[in-house]
């Protein structure tokens, strides 16, 4: 074994609370330590990743506390899976912001890497703990470090933002508390295994309030319909590459709490009415509303979340086709919409507004970095042979092989407005003449942005041209997310070896 | 290694090698791009043998790449349309911006269409029906003219279509659990009935929307106008022809199996007659020489269409030859408005008059295409159109007949007014220094005029491809020459056989002679110059004058019911409304933070209320 999961979230924890002291040291190692720690963690989760697929899920037990009274961590090929996506688009992000924040004071840089690093420690721990009230801890984490990195501008916009998603965070933390007090006057236990194991034995009255209470919890963070107002402004206000790691990890995390919760925790079998029914509504309203969007950041924060109500659709219907489609449409879009927020943050970089007129003709100024815009909008919008077409097309089998046409109809069609907004600006970016007046002033992309942006353009391009290239691990991690029992099995069992 | 994917490499390193080495020197582009050009088209027609099939599996769907007999008549069109488009391109194109991405996308462009013709499953079909879409939308763009307007119009109807035909692919595929084009017709019999109505339609949608057939036509005037004329010409000669091939695959194929299926047929027929009427009229009405063709494109492949939808033999293999001969045609005469544009600076007839002498060779290759367009013997439009009528008239859809035959004499109008805003008339001072086109631009122009003219006399050249591919369709026919069903072929159908036309034409003519002049006598008014109201008035400045200007006024007068109500502005009302509505949707992002809770409660509350239902 190369390393246990828990460094996964102890040494991003741990690099958090050191940097300031390594700053003390030598003012540099704030950037470098964060990119160190994120290339560890990719190669750790990564390498931990093949270990789990070739041989078996490994469940840590921390603290010697055995399951199901103690907190344990799984790794399995599905959550392995998101893990690896996650330090790896953290890394990216590190890649991108590392000398993007050079002209930032030091203060502020040692801040947003310390704010970066919880972000990955939590999503990364939201995704491989065992133990719903740990589940809960990093929640908490995620949103606190999201609301900071929000509000890193400091200016009046930002903390409003920041407020906002303050209050919603909140709202929602409470109401993931009542769900965990519902679940554990219940059962009597907060070990995932355990309760789904013993879901039958709860009164189905209180099983459905405590599942109502864990969507709102949870769906702040998941981006679903009535609560992601805090979405767009948060977007918008962050600096770019955080709305890069919002899109690519913590929306990741919190649909993956949800569909854990879903799928184990209340061991639903078949399609989720109310998955598929929240998901068509995000997805509507915020393509919707991209629509008529002025700003470039606040149009890819709705299309965000119209992606995430995809993927919730897409596992609401809850068959293994459909499962696979909604993990490669998220790892698609974990790749995708990063490289937009990234690509998208150099072409307005010199303006305040952030207006998509403002970019008007950038890409005579900056050809490289607008094809690879142009790239990550064919992919998102599902033009082959690019990578998104590969999901699209998994999505609307899935949706086929369930005779939902409604469901195919609706969403091609809500796919149109996608891609009436992605070409408008592409059309701006390439086919208008660039104008002093309204255009910005373009500004040189920095080597390491360009680099991250390669790669991810790299991985669009592998992905399109050959989708056998990741099918296989995507496919592993759909059987593992279906075979509740396997999990209950896994986790139970190493409790009772141990007593043996 | 395997010719066609041989093919496909070349087409893709001669795109790069087109854009990167480009950069460094123009001579070296033009080189290039030919080069790869000639390369595969010679590779095509030498080494890809119907019988060599390719297959491979992406994400377990099995997918097979092969050429077919119908697949080749459409891959005569492409290449030969690519090539010579092609030298055409290379001079046209000089001193135009991008010229890089031009070339680079020209060649992926023509590796869609090829890949399309070869691909045996759906979704690989799909795949380069999706890469011929965007590459021709950046075509579209490319000139920075009208761009959020007719480019968002056009990349508009290209996913619908693209995305109906999705929706019946992925059907398909979870159905019967093969993307084959061969088995989903063989197994078509298995759907259930509303799948078999659906299926079609939804497949039809696609391919309709990139033939530019009636209510998805929309944007065929602004991409066609928009698009530097270069590829126009490829655009309306080769790339709406794979709408055609689709729709043929369709119409024959799946269509024939559907229990009540000829509904679907005569709505299709009578689509593509209506589409040829109003697209007639609507190009009779431009000023301006390249909306004037892209209409006339949108009205030609009316006819295309019906003779594909009627589908008895007569009727495809018109529809067939009518595809050909339009591919050649068409992109004549958007070559001769390249050309004239190149010349002049514009290609508004009520602009340029009177170049038959600065431009002679450009005028010959317009006069030859637009007698083919007119369908006047002997060229070549004259043998489809006439097989046509036949068809129609042997399956009993004279209605169709007479509307086809309004379109199609309504077409001389604009051919006339095409011919004579260009070439003839004053020659005005103002365009005296003008030239005749470099000779890049007038070989490959006069080449395609000889084409239709060889064609015209020769039909036999391009008839027996189309027959394979007819037997490939299904059609049956006792020594396999289905040309002699019509009366205007030899035995070899190589030649035309011309007595029964002249005879005929010649009893129209004398017959229309009669009952005009009758006609005549009763209703001529001789006027006096009192009549003539615009003589006492002094025109202004900016008032134009030219002779073309509001030509066939009294024409439109008749017609102007028919061309009220147009399409577009249902469309752009409806594109209207909708984004009021989404502008309202928006706000339901209010931007307050106490709203946002507001609706937190709410959807706590509602989804208690609604827990039994939706859980």
């Amino acid at each position: 074994m190369v390393g246990s999961p828990v460094l996964l979230i102890a040494i991003p924890l741990l690099a958090a609370f050191l940097i300031p002291l390594f700053g003390m040291v030598w003012k540099e190692s704030v950037r470098i330590v964060p990119g160190l720690v994120l290339a560890y963690l990719t190669y750790l989760s990564a390498s931990l990743y093949i270990e789990v697929i070739n041989t078996d899920t490994i469940v840590e037990i921390i603290a010697g506390w055995r399951p199901p009274w103690g907190i344990n961590l799984v790794f399995s090929p599905l959550t392995g899976f998101l893990t690896t996506i996650m330090t790896f688009m953290g890394f990216i992000v590190w890649l991108y912001s590392y000398r993007f924040k050079r002209n930032v004071e030091f203060e502020a840089a040692k801040k947003y890497f310390i704010f970066l690093m919880l972000l990955v420690a939590g999503s990364v721990g939201i995704v491989i703990t065992g133990d719903i009230f740990n589940q809960f801890v990093f929640i908490e984490i995620v949103g606190i470090s999201a609301y900071a990195l929000t509000a890193f501008y400091t200016g009046r916009d930002s903390a409003e933002a920041a407020f906002k998603y303050l209050i919603m965070g909140s709202l929602s933390a409470s109401a993931l508390l009542i769900a965990i007090i519902i679940i554990y006057s219940q059962l009597g236990t907060l070990n995932m295994a355990e309760i789904a194991a013993n879901i039958d034995n709860m009164n189905p009255y209180y099983r459905i309030i405590a599942m109502i209470f864990f969507i709102i919890g949870i769906g702040v963070e998941a981006e679903i319909f009535p609560l992601n107002g805090w979405a767009p402004d948060a977007y918008t206000e962050a600096p770019g590459p955080v709305g890069g790691a919002f899109s690519g990890i913590v929306a990741k995390a919190g649909i993956y709490a949800m569909v854990r919760m879903m799928f184990t925790l209340f061991d639903i079998a078949g399609p989720m009415k109310i998955l598929i029914v929240i998901g068509l509504i995000t997805l509507i309203v915020a393509e919707t509303s991209a629509l008529r969007q002025e700003k470039l950041k606040r149009m890819l924060a709705y299309s965000s979340i119209g992606q995430m109500g995809l993927v919730l659709v897409a596992f609401g219907m809850g068959t293994k086709a459909g499962v696979f489609a909604a993990l490669f449409l998220m790892l698609n879009h974990a790749i995708t919409k990063p490289m937009l927020f990234l690509s998208g943050s150099f072409l307005t970089f010199n303006t305040t507004e952030k207006y998509i007129k403002q970019i008007t003709g950038m890409a005579k100024k900056m050809p490289v970095v607008s094809i690879i815009f142009v790239l990550g909008a064919l992919a998102i919008t599902g033009f082959p042979p690019f990578s998104g077409f590969w999901s699209k097309m998994a999505f609307l089998s899935a949706a086929a092989d369930e005779n939902l046409l409604f469901i195919m109809a609706t969403i091609l069609i809500i796919s149109i407005f996608e891609v009436v907004y992605y070409f408008r600006v592409i059309n701006r970016l390439f086919f208008f003449e660039y104008d002093d007046k309204i255009s910005v002033e373009p500004h040189k992309p920095g080597f390491n942005g360009m680099i991250a942006l390669f790669v991810l353009a790299f991985i669009v391009l592998m992905i399109g041209f050959y989708p056998s290239s990741v099918t296989g691990f995507i496919d592993l991690a759909a059987d593992d997310l279906l075979n509740t029992h396997q999990y209950i099995d896994k986790v139970l069992q190493l409790g009772q070896t141990i007593i043996q | 290694m395997e010719t066609i994917l041989t093919i496909f490499i070349i087409f893709i390193a001669g795109a790069t090698g087109t854009y990167f080495l480009g950069k460094l020197s123009g001579i070296l582009r033009s080189v290039i791009f030919i080069t790869t050009l000639l390369v595969t088209s010679w590779l095509f027609f030498t080494a890809v043998s119907p019988d060599v099939i390719i297959e491979f599996e992406i994400m377990g769907i099995l997918m097979s790449w092969g050429l077919t007999p119908l697949a080749y008549v459409f891959a005569i069109i492409v290449f030969g349309l690519a090539i010579i488009i092609g030298i055409y391109a290379i001079k046209a194109m000089e001193g135009q911006r991008s010229l890089n991405f031009f070339f680079a996308n020209f060649l992926l462009s023509v590796m869609a269409m090829f890949g399309i013709l070869i691909s045996n499953d759906l979704i690989s079909f799909f795949i380069f029906w999706e890469i011929m879409s965007w590459s021709s939308y950046f075509m579209v763009v490319l000139n920075h003219k009208d761009v959020q307007r007719s480019g968002i119009t056009y990349i508009i109807f290209c996913v619908i279509g693209a995305y109906a035909m999705m929706m019946a692919i992925m059907i398909i595929y979870s159905y019967s659990g093969s993307v084959m084009i061969g088995d989903f017709i063989s197994n078509f019999h298995a759907f259930s009935l509303g799948m078999k109505w659906l299926l079609p339609i939804l497949l039809l949608i696609g391919f309709a929307s990139k033939a530019a057939l009636m209510p998805l036509h929309v944007w065929a005037p602004g991409a066609y106008s928009n698009s530097p004329m270069s590829y126009t010409a490829l655009f309306s000669g080769a790339l709406s022809k794979m709408g055609v091939y689709g729709m043929v695959i369709v119409m024959i194929m799946i269509v024939q199996q559907i229990p009540d299926g000829y509904w679907i047929k005569e709505v299709i027929a009578w689509l593509g007659g209506i589409t040829s009427a109003i697209g007639t009229l609507w190009a009779i009405k431009q000023d301006d020489a390249k909306r004037m063709l892209a209409y006339s494109s949108v009205a030609q492949l009316g006819y295309i269409i019906v003779g594909v939808a009627i589908g008895t033999p007569l009727a495809m293999m018109s529809g067939l030859f009518l595809a050909v001969m339009h591919g050649i045609f068409k992109s004549t005469l958007f070559m001769v408005v390249g050309a004239i544009e190149r010349q002049t600076g514009t290609s508004n007839f009520t602009e340029v008059t009177g170049l038959i002498r600065k431009m002679p060779w450009t005028f010959l290759a317009a006069l030859m295409s637009i007698i083919a367009l007119a369908g006047i013997p002997p060229l070549g439009g004259f043998i489809g159109k006439w097989m046509l009528y036949e068809s129609l008239m042997g399956s009993n859809h004279y209605l169709l007949i007479i509307v086809i035959f309004f379109s199609s004499t309504a077409a001389f109008l604009y051919c006339y007014k095409f011919l004579f805003g260009f070439f003839l008339g004053q020659e005005e001072k103002e365009w005296s220094h003008v030239k005749e086109a470099p000779a890049m631009m007038v070989v490959p122009m006069i080449i395609m005029a000889i084409l239709t003219f060889v064609l015209g006399v020769f039909p036999g050249l391009i008839l027996k491809p189309i027959n394979d591919g007819m037997q490939f369709l299904g059609y049956v026919s006792t020594d396999n020459r289905f040309w002699e069903m019509s009366t205007i072929f030899n035995d070899w159908g190589n030649q035309v056989v011309m007595e029964p036309i002249v005879y005929t034409i010649f009893a129209i003519f004398l017959f229309f002679l009669i009952f005009l002049t009758l006609k005549g006598y009763k209703n001529t008014r001789y006027v006096t110059t009192k009549d003539i109201s615009s003589s006492g008035e002094i025109p202004r400045e900016d008032e134009n004058l030219t002779f073309i200007t509001g030509f066939m006024q009294p024409f439109f007068r008749a017609v102007a019911p028919v061309m009220k109500r147009q399409i577009d502005k249902y469309y752009t009302s409806f594109g209207k409304g909708l984004e009021a509505l989404f502008d309202f949707t928006r706000r339901i992002y209010t931007g307050n933070g106490q709203t946002y809770a507001l609706y937190f409660v709410i959807f706590v509350i509602l989804l208690l209320m609604f827990r039994d239902s939706l859980f």
